[in-house]
């Protein structure tokens, strides 16, 4: 593997899922749990004949940033398209029960400056949801990791990364859509029902798949982050998302709640303002949404790079925060 | 419909181990490989455990492998491969790079993050 220093430019789509989570965190500092040494792979893929590996597609670990003990979850989308099975899913939802773990010590050892050293989970998604050859051990790994992430609130930020195009997708898609802070790239995608899936279903008038610059408008980073859906755009390096994990690290907890975009009632209301919103606009294109939310020209920010893009864009007004 | 795993042993002359003690390289992607490489007392030898869903090539398997051992003097050295339809051209690539990460000093090591 590449050393820290060299990460931090690499390309974040490129990288792998051990690099990433190397890199997500302070030089030196990553460990990982369940490592590949463990062998710890998929009871249930020999058995249909498909390949295994050995740390079952997610690299799970804690680092440092700062003081704070950063527990990193990071999903391998090369792997079975990053689908979550049973191994993987435990690991997630184990790293989330050490991180809570974390907090309580913590606290009980630095009860007056605790918030300095408070633990925060960061989970990279790279994943379509349920690994299907697991069925039913897949969907009760991604119920169980909904159960740490409620349990995880008011208590520890949970904070998602979302740079690749396998994006995250399916189950995953609401468990990232819970998370405290949702931080993207344009190569990010976030949605639930994939594009393939939609085309597959009800057709190609519905949604074309084939069609890459409609399916990036609708599900890709910039779009997220003009609509809110997430919180902040990077660029797409490992280095990027790093630097902006250390400026999320900044925020008081008490103002992290402001960043999340379900999970209240007033947060359920602002989302029906949206929908009241969207049918009154009725837009065709994604694009007729952004001009609603003041991109004169929304046909130009599709190419823009970067840095010209975050210059220029206009975002919808949250209600809440 | 199982997993076919392969077992294999080769021994080099002038065999020599790995820095590290543990070394793991790759992903299982379609048409890819990952290698764990464990430093071990063999004799002198390495011995080798691939797991792929392929059939039917385990003689190319074994050519492949013992090329990669007989050319780099790889000793003392247990290797697993959690294959996924790698052709014998990615798989000694990739070969060749875990080996170059297994080699990396001690010191590297720690530098890494």
């Amino acid at each position: 593997m590449l050393k820290w220093d060299e990460l931090q430019k690499a390309n974040f789509t490129d990288s792998n899922a051990r690099a990433r989570a190397y890199g997500l965190v302070d030089k030196g500092t990553f460990t990982e749990f369940v490592s590949p040494k463990d062998k710890l792979s998929s009871p249930h893929l020999p058995v249909l004949g498909e390949a295994i590996e050995f740390d079952d597609g997610i690299v799970t670990g804690v680092g440092l940033i700062g003081k704070r003990p950063i527990f990193v979850v990071s999903q391998e989308g090369k792997f079975i398209g990053g689908a979550v099975g049973e191994v993987g899913g435990a690991k997630m939802v184990k790293t989330i029960k050490l991180a809570l773990r974390a907090y309580e010590d913590v606290k009980k050892e630095h009860p007056d400056s605790y918030e300095d050293r408070l633990p925060a989970v960061v989970i990279s998604f790279e994943t379509g949801g349920v690994r299907l050859h697991e069925a039913n051990a897949g969907l009760l790994a991604h119920a169980e990791v909904m159960d740490q992430i409620q349990d995880a609130r008011g208590k520890i930020p949970v904070i998602t990364i979302i740079g690749s195009k396998v994006g995250c997708f399916g189950g995953m898609g609401f468990v990232a859509a819970a998370t405290d802070v949702v931080i993207m790239s344009e190569n990010g995608r976030l949605g639930l029902t994939g594009p393939e899936v939609i085309e597959q279903e009800i057709g190609k008038d519905e949604f074309d798949a084939g069609d890459k610059a409609l399916v990036f408008r609708t599900t890709g980073g910039k779009h997220k982050y003009i609509m809110q859906d997430c919180n902040f755009l990077v660029a797409d390096k490992i280095g990027a998302f790093k630097t902006q994990l250390d400026e999320v690290m900044k925020i008081p907890f008490n103002e992290i709640e402001g960043y999340r975009r379900i999970g209240s009632l007033k947060l359920v209301e602002e989302q029906l303002e949206l929908v009241k919103k969207a049918v009154e606009i009725a837009p065709k294109d994604s694009k007729d949404m952004w001009k609603y939310f003041g991109n004169e020209n929304p046909e130009s920010l599709t190419n823009m790079s970067y840095d010209e893009f975050m210059k220029s864009v206009k975002r919808r007004e949250r209600i809440c925060k | 419909m199982a997993l076919n795993e392969m077992k294999f042993e080769f021994k080099a002359e002038n065999p020599k181990s790995i820095n590290k003690g543990w070394s793991h390289f790759g992903v299982v992607g379609s048409g890819d490989m990952e290698i764990l490489m464990e430093k071990m007392d063999l004799n002198g030898s390495v011995q080798v455990k691939i797991v792929t869903p392929v059939t039917g090539f385990d003689n190319v398997w074994g050519m492949v492998m013992e090329k990669f051992i007989r050319s780099s003097n790889l000793g003392d050295v247990y290797i697993e491969i959690n294959d996924n339809n790698a052709t014998p051209v990615v798989v000694s690539m990739r070969l060749r790079q875990a080996l170059a990460d297994a080699n990396k000093q001690e010191e590297e090591v720690d530098e890494d993050a």
